[in-house]
């Protein structure tokens, strides 16, 4: 199903839950009657366009956005990736935290099962927290401040200067790691650990981490598809024009 | 991993041809599916791609059987399946291993696939455990205890180039590719006590 502006935000959440996380990334609360897609971009200040782009590429796996997204500001797309880095270091990631901390375990190997699990996410969440955090220091406003010279009149010269030194590029890091590291945490507990008194929240955990496994690649897709091609673009255009 | 299952679809109907894709997609087996929709690109197709399964509509051969004779002979590992509709379900059609027919129910198709598939995959599959070595579990053990992969080599006595053969052996087996998942599976497993651990 295309997604389209005159729908009911109702509806298009009553099709497809998945989509609840990423409404409330864009603040939308819910609650909205029968207001159309539209309606509530509106009120809520959000360019209608991104946020439909946003809204498909989720919704629908085979759908491919990235051509409209391009011609996007790119500060609406860092400013969506600050929010989904919030959601997971603040919101997902301690969510899953806790439930590991719930687990319980007949017998010896209780403690064993416990601390095994909750060192391995810690390990997990720091390397998530150190690469996030790179992202927003370093990545994030580099490609800001690109976008800012690409559409100034008088771009900053020691700007482009600087482009010989560095460039997107270098940045496009790996998120193979961690995507990695997510995929071991599914076949730990689908294969390797004992089963736990409360099994509810075994199964709690492993649907939250195919849930974080999904946002991430899709999170993962618009750096790679959105940020990195454009700001290749843009550099390219500044160097050409100094 | 075992080695995937290849298939060539000659079938007319765009539908027809979806709905045996959507079939063969939800086979964890099932690997490369080639479709065409004539007969005509049928023997190129064939010699290009090299597939494991042929699933052809038996009106197509209705005309030049000998095109599957002929395949039939050369490549004697092929499976054949002959896709037949309602008029013609009782039929036989001896070159081929296999009959199915677009009046038969989603699970009896299945099954038939399934079967199909078990006589290309079993050799494979008894060759191939998933049962981690005695070495292999040495290996996991010293990557849970932080070593590399020269040191791991120095006290196994193999070469890094098999660490890391082993390495890849383990992560297929096991699904787990990180270190630190590693080094859970190491305490899990009571390859190391976890006060060992990296």
């Amino acid at each position: 199903m295309l997604i389209t502006k005159d729908l009911k935000l109702a509806e298009v959440i009553l099709r497809n839950y998945h989509l609840i996380p990423i409404v409330s990334r864009f603040g939308i609360q819910f609650g909205f009657g029968d207001k159309s897609v539209a309606q509530i971009c509106e009120q809520y200040n959000i360019n209608p366009v991104f946020f439909l782009e946003i809204v498909n590429a989720f919704n629908d796996k085979d759908y491919l956005p990235y051509e409209k997204l391009k011609k996007i500001p790119l500060s609406q797309t860092v400013n969506y990736l600050l929010k989904s880095h919030h959601y997971y270091n603040k919101v997902k990631l301690p969510d899953i935290e806790n439930l590991i901390g719930r687990l319980e375990w007949e017998g010896e190997d209780a403690d064993r099962n416990k601390n095994v699990l909750q060192k391995f996410f810690g390990r997990y969440l720091k390397e998530v927290k150190e690469h996030t955090a790179n992202e927003e220091k370093e990545i994030y406003p580099y490609v800001l401040e690109l976008e800012k010279n690409y559409n100034s009149e008088k771009p900053s010269s020691t700007f482009i200067e600087n482009l010989t030194k560095k460039s997107i590029k270098d940045y496009a890091d790996t998120h193979d790691e961690l995507n990695a590291a997510l995929l071991d945490l599914k076949n730990i507990i689908i294969k390797y650990l004992q089963p736990a008194k409360n099994s509810e929240v075994t199964k709690q955990i492993l649907t939250e981490t195919f849930k974080l496994d999904e946002d991430m690649k899709d999170h993962t897709k618009l750096e790679d598809n959105v940020i990195v091609p454009v700001a290749v673009m843009m550099e390219t255009e500044l160097k050409k024009r100094s | 991993m075992m080695s995937k299952i290849s298939y060539l679809i000659v079938e007319k109907s765009y539908v027809i041809r979806s709905g045996l894709t959507q079939i063969l997609t939800s086979f964890p087996e099932t690997g490369n599916i080639e479709e065409i929709d004539d007969i005509i690109s049928f023997s190129e197709k064939f010699s290009e791609k090299k597939p494991d399964v042929v699933i052809i509509n038996a009106k197509l051969i209705e005309k030049n059987p000998e095109v599957i004779f002929e395949i039939r002979k050369k490549n004697v590992a092929l499976k054949l399946v002959v896709f037949v509709g309602t008029r013609r379900a009782d039929d036989d059609f001896p070159a081929f291993d296999l009959k199915i027919s677009v009046d038969e129910a989603k699970n009896t198709i299945i099954e038939k696939l399934q079967n199909l598939m078990s006589e290309i995959i079993p050799a494979e599959k008894d060759e191939i455990s998933d049962e981690l070595s005695d070495r292999e579990k040495e290996v996991v053990k010293q990557i849970a205890l932080g070593k590399t992969n020269k040191e791991i080599g120095e006290i196994l006595f193999i070469s890094p180039h098999t660490v890391i053969t082993h390495r890849k052996n383990i992560t297929r087996k096991l699904g787990i590719k990180t270190v630190s998942g590693l080094t859970a599976f190491a305490v899990l497993n009571n390859l190391i006590k976890i006060d060992e651990a990296l």
